[in-house]
Formats: C-alpha cells, structure tokens, sequence
C-alpha cells in the first residue's frame, strides 16, 4: 500500500487533482465563511443609540429595515432564507464538480500508479 | 501505566455524574414507583398521540427483529456493513440532526426573540456545507468506525483514543441528558403518561434498537423519524401560510401585532447580551453572540454521531451523495422553522387555549410548535406531531447511543485495553453491553434531572464538538506538523477550559449555584476554549522534537494520498 502511495505522491497529476480540489473547496468555504460571518455580526452588534453610525450599525440597520416601505418582512428575514438556499446550490455544485471531473482525474491518477507498479514488478 | 490511567478517566467522569444524579433525585421510591405505574385517570391520556407512537413503535421493532439477523461482525454493528446508499444515509443524517431541538427549541426561540432566533437556523446550517467541502472525503477516505480511527492512521492509536473517546463521552452524556428531560416533559404534558415512565420507555426502546439492531436498525429508524418529521412540519407551515394566503408580509405583520417586543422582532438585537455603556444604554458588540456562533458552526461540522455515518456508505462518492441529500434536506427543514417560530407567535401568543391565567404559554416556549399544530389541525395534527416528537428524540438518542458504545467497545475496550487483540465477537458483545450501560445511565440521568432547566446542557456537547473534535480532524487532515503530542495536550487543556469556564460563566455559577456574579463573563465560551486547544496543540506540535514526531511527520504524505484516492480506506473497492 505504501509503495502506491508514493508512487501516486510522485504523480504530476496527483498535484494537479489536489490543487483543483483545494481551489474548489476553499474557494466555496471562503463564501460560506464571509456569508455566516455577516450573519453573526448583524446579530451581535447593537446599535446603542439611533444616531450610532460605522459599518457595522449600518449593517444591523439595514437587516432591520422592511424590503417594501410600509411592509413587514424585512431584509434580514430574506437574507437568512436566502444564505440557507444559497448554501444548499453551493453543496450541490460541490458534489457535481467532485463526482465529475475530480474523480475522473482520480482514477486516472490511481490507473497511472497501478500500472507503473505492474510494470516494476 | 498510562494506558491504565487514560482509560480510567471516562470511567470516573460517569461516576461523577452517577453521583451528582443521586444527590438530585430527591425520593428514588416516588421515582420507582412511577416509573411502572400507568396513570389512574385515563382521560388525560391523548389516545391520537399514543396510538400514532405505538404504530412507530411497532414498526421500528420490526425492522430490529430483521437487522438483528443481519448484524454479526463488528463491521455490521458500528457501519451496517458499510452498505447504505447515498439517499438513505442522507435522510438518516437528516434523522440524526434534526433533533427535538431543531423542531421544538428553534421555534421557542423565534418565539421569544424573534429574528435573532433565527441564528440557530441560519448558523449551524453553514456547518453542512464546510463538512463537505472540507471532511466528508476524508472522513470516508481515512475513517472505519469512530472519530478516532481517523486521527489514529497518523498518530499514535493509545493517547488519541483515550481523549477522543472520553470527549465522546462527555458529548454524548450531555446531549442524553438534554433529549431525555425534554421527551420526559414533552410526554407527561402530551400523552399523560409518568415522566419516570417516559424515561423506561425510551431508554428500553434505545437499548433494543442499538443492542440488537447495532447501525442497521438505527439507520432504518432515523430514516423513518425524517420523513415523518419533514412531513409533519410541512404541513403545519402550510396550514400557516395558508391562513395567510401565502402572503409573508401577512405573516410577519400578525407576529408584530402580537408579540410585546412588536416589530423589534424583525431586526437583530433582542436575545444576545449587549456590553452596557456608562448611561445604561447597550450597545456595541457581544462577544457571546460571536462566540455562540462560532459554537454552532464548528461544533455541528463534527459531532461523533452525524459523522459515523459518513462511514456506513461503501465510498468517498456515496459519502458526498449522504451529505448532499442531507444538506438539502436539513436546509428544507431550517427554511420551515422561520414559518414555525412566527407562525408560533401569530397563533398561540395571544391564544387563551394555550395560555395559563397569568397569560404565560402552556409548558414553556418549548411547546410553541407544539402548541401551533394544535391550533392549525386540532387534535389529530396535535397528535400526529407529538408522536413524530416522541420518535425524533428516540431516534437522536439512539444515534447517540450507538456513537457511545462504539466509543467504549471500539476505542477503549477493543484499541486501549485489548490493543486489537479481541475478537469479532467480544467487541460486538462490549458494543450491547455499553447500549444496555448508555441505556441505563439516559434513564438515571433523566430521572435525576427532573424539572431542572437544562437547556444550558446544550452548550456542553457543542463546546465539546467546537474545541476537540473540530480542530482536531481538521488539523489532522490538513496540517503536517500536527503531533500526537500536540493534539493530546491542547484537547485536555481546551476541553478543561471550555468545561471550566462553562461552570464559572453565568448560567451555572450565577444562574443555578446561586453566585452573586459570574467568574467567567460569557454564557458560550467556545471562542476562547476552541483558540487556547488551538494555539496548544500548535505550539505543543511545532516544539516536539521527539523521534515518533518525526515519524508522524513523515508519514503524512501517505495519509494525505489516502485521504485524496481512498486507496487503502476501509471496505473500498481495491483498485
């Protein structure tokens, strides 16, 4: 087992599948971090008085604030349906990404280090 | 010596906890006395709702019966084999997530807060997607039957084991507690029967389940408990909108009109304590909102109980389709608890039939929903729902149950005391014995807890997940300096830390021990025990410079391969 291991460790293309993994999955951690973070943060400031200002009372504000003047759903309440759909399309595109062309390369990779162990053998 | 004195500790630690139990239970004859004894006055008995129960109850033995056939080896018993598809696995996800919590605590908390309750919706949903996009492969790739076992492929088996497995322990004990309390007084309030006979019932039924049906019965059970919970609250938040005709702002301006905090409700700031200024005025930031979301999002990406299931799938594929499936399903059911917590406010609040004389909610917020199905679709929904809640919190301490067990019987009896010398047929053995043990101690526990207030308990498993398991995996998989050395110092000292603080913070010391003042000032204190476990096992790692450090360190490439191709992962199709 460890002889195929390393030998897929001296794969070019190993490192190339694992770059492409990493890529995708930071790249979709980075967006459900920033988004959760945002949420947290409107949660967790409150803006002391009405003439409070900065970023971050803007933010608490503006979850507060009704989407149709007049109306009472605000944008807060669209934001959290919004991230819950949100996050559930970027699993989605995950998985599609990973069982297709990431596993493809996979395989390759597994084949490549296979048949090189035959071959030595 | 040190195996002797490692395995000993979880030993104490429940004993621990037997004793604070004694010392609470104030009359154990009372106690034993309702736990056999079905109620004189059977008309408080909802006969819908224990009808409903009985058929689930009925049909989950049946499906024991079947899986106990089919449950010899260990492999059957931790992982059904490793052979649940993908869609089953994720609905039974689905089943092991979605607690009492999730349906009943969700919408007590919307239905007291309003919009800032929605954070224990929106949060620790997040953790379904960094479970897939940073562990789901891993997990599959690198694991067998515990969390252990993952970490073990690099580092040293002994040590690795003592601590993740008494953390499991802790994490499990704590959250039995919390489900079994809460079925209790669910079940005297619905069905009218003995709260000590809730306790036997449940803790009867579990140990059947896992000690006879190991995973396979409990997969079979979780599953059935998702649909049927996913089912009952759909419909309740249709009758909601519909009432409304499908008109949010219709909703919304109901809940306004009826909630005292009116239409702060819809704006963030009611349920975290804010820093106070000279003038009395809060403002600023709260550093327990930060720290509690910080707990739900790391926390829920590695509970023991939902990631054993990554391993019941064949590959690291299946094991992406359950999460997939999961996720969607998971993230369908938070979209309903908005609707559930503001539906609670527009139809209950102001509902006499569901308030005592002083105007305060029958049974606590908690019983919002509950309460809501009752006013939507009168008593067959009311008993529908309180059947599907009753089996949601089996179905969550079975899953917890069967993650104890394998703990004790894989990690500390079968790795620790036997170093992988017992057989087959011992370690399943160990495996019914620890149910039949977790079994007991849910039911002495729950006795024990009795009327307490033990919502706080939740935060116990949670600190637990967000300080050892979380970082612990992660590092594990993606930091190549990580040592035996380092993950075994900052998981005792994060794990005491994050206890400590939790019982100086002002729920226990203030709130139940009756301290003038709080030692510790935040109620979550996973932000600070998750950054002291993280800075220790990195420090601990970067200053070890023995020779098993260095093997441990070499041998990364090797886990790092395995964990990307799964050659060599467990019950994988060799290649």
């Amino acid at each position: 087992m460890q002889h195929l291991y390393r030998l897929i460790h001296a794969n070019p293309r190993f490192h190339e599948l694992e770059r492409k993994r990493a890529r995708l999955s930071w790249a979709l951690v980075t967006i459900v971090l920033v988004n959760t973070a945002w949420y947290i943060i409107a949660t967790a400031f409150f803006p002391a008085t009405p003439e409070t200002t900065g970023l971050l009372a803007d933010i608490a504000r503006f979850w507060g604030t009704p989407v149709t003047p007049g109306g009472t759903t605000t944008w807060g309440i669209y934001i959290g349906l919004g991230q819950t759909v949100l996050y559930i399309a970027l699993v989605i595109y995950y998985i599609s990404q990973a069982n297709g062309e990431l596993d493809a390369l996979k395989d390759a990779v597994i084949a490549d280090a296979v048949r090189a162990a035959g071959e030595q053998t | 010596m040190t195996r002797k004195h490692h395995s000993t500790l979880p030993v104490l630690a429940a004993l621990a906890l037997l004793g604070w139990a004694g010392a609470a239970s104030a009359d154990v004859g009372t106690a034993l006395h309702n736990m056999f004894t079905l109620p004189t006055d059977t008309s408080a008995v909802n006969m819908k709702a224990v009808g409903m129960f009985v058929v689930f109850v009925m049909i989950s033995l049946g499906i024991t019966f079947w899986a106990a056939k089919r449950t010899k080896s260990t492999a059957d018993f931790y992982t059904a084999g490793g052979k649940i598809g993908g869609f089953q696995n994720g609905l039974a996800i689905c089943g092991d997530w979605c607690s009492s919590a999730a349906l009943m605590g969700v919408a007590a908390l919307i239905y007291s807060n309003g919009f800032d309750g929605l954070i224990y919706s929106v949060v620790p949903f997040g953790a379904w997607p960094l479970m897939m996009f940073l562990l789901a492969d891993r997990l599959r790739n690198l694991g067998k039957y515990t969390l252990a076992d993952i970490v073990s492929v690099r580092l040293a088996s002994v040590p690795i084991r003592a601590l993740v497995a008494s953390a499991s322990l802790a994490f499990v004990v704590g959250y039995l507690i919390v489900q079994m309390v809460g079925a209790g007084t669910l079940i005297s309030s619905l069905f009218g029967l003995n709260y000590e006979m809730a306790q036997v019932i449940i803790g009867a039924l579990i140990v059947v389940y896992v000690a006879f049906g190991g995973m396979i019965a409990t997969t079979y059970v979780q599953l059935i408990k998702a649909v049927l919970l996913l089912t009952g609250a759909t419909f309740i938040v249709f009758c909601v909108l519909r009432e409304f005709h499908f008109s949010l702002d219709a909703l919304y301006g109901a809940a306004v009109a009826n909630h005292p905090k009116g239409a702060a409700i819809m704006s963030p700031g009611l349920m975290f304590p804010h820093p106070v200024d000279a003038s009395g005025v809060p403002g600023a930031f709260s550093i327990d909102a930060i720290s509690a979301g910080i707990m739900l999002i790391l926390g829920g990406a590695a509970m023991p109980h939902v990631l054993m299931r990554f391993f019941t799938v064949p590959d690291a594929k299946e094991a992406r389709r359950s999460v997939a499936w999961a996720a969607t399903l998971i993230g369908y059911f938070y979209l309903l608890t908005f609707f559930l917590g503001f539906g609670a406010v527009a139809f209950v609040m102001k509902n006499p039939e569901f308030l005592d004389a002083k105007g305060v909610i029958l049974g606590g917020p908690n019983m919002a929903a509950i309460h809501l199905a009752k006013a939507m679709g009168g008593d067959i929904l009311l008993g529908f729902i309180s059947a599907v809640a009753f089996a949601t919190i089996v179905a969550v301490v079975a899953g917890l149950t069967i993650a104890g067990a394998s703990a004790i019987s894989h990690d500390i009896y079968a790795n620790i005391l036997r170093h992988g010398q017992a057989t087959d047929e011992e370690v399943v053995k160990v495996s019914r014995i620890a149910a039949l043990g977790l079994g007991v101690l849910g039911i002495v526990l729950g006795i024990a807890f009795k009327g307490q207030n033990i919502a706080y308990l939740i935060v116990l498993p949670f600190t637990i997940s967000a300080t050892v398991f979380f970082p612990t995996l992660f590092l594990c998989m993606y930091w190549r300096r990580l040592t035996t050395t380092g993950v075994v110092a900052g998981g005792w000292i994060g794990l005491g830390s994050g206890v400590l603080m939790l019982v100086l913070g002002p729920t226990i010391w203030k709130d139940i021990l009756g301290n003038a003042a709080p030692i510790f000032p935040y109620k979550y204190p996973a932000l600070f025990s998750l950054s002291i476990a993280c800075v220790t096992m990195i420090v601990v790692s970067l200053l070890d410079k023995s020779d098993r450090a260095k093997a441990e360190l070499a041998s990364f490439d090797d886990q790092f391969v395995r964990s990307q191709t799964g050659i060599g992962a467990e019950g994988a199709v060799q290649h």
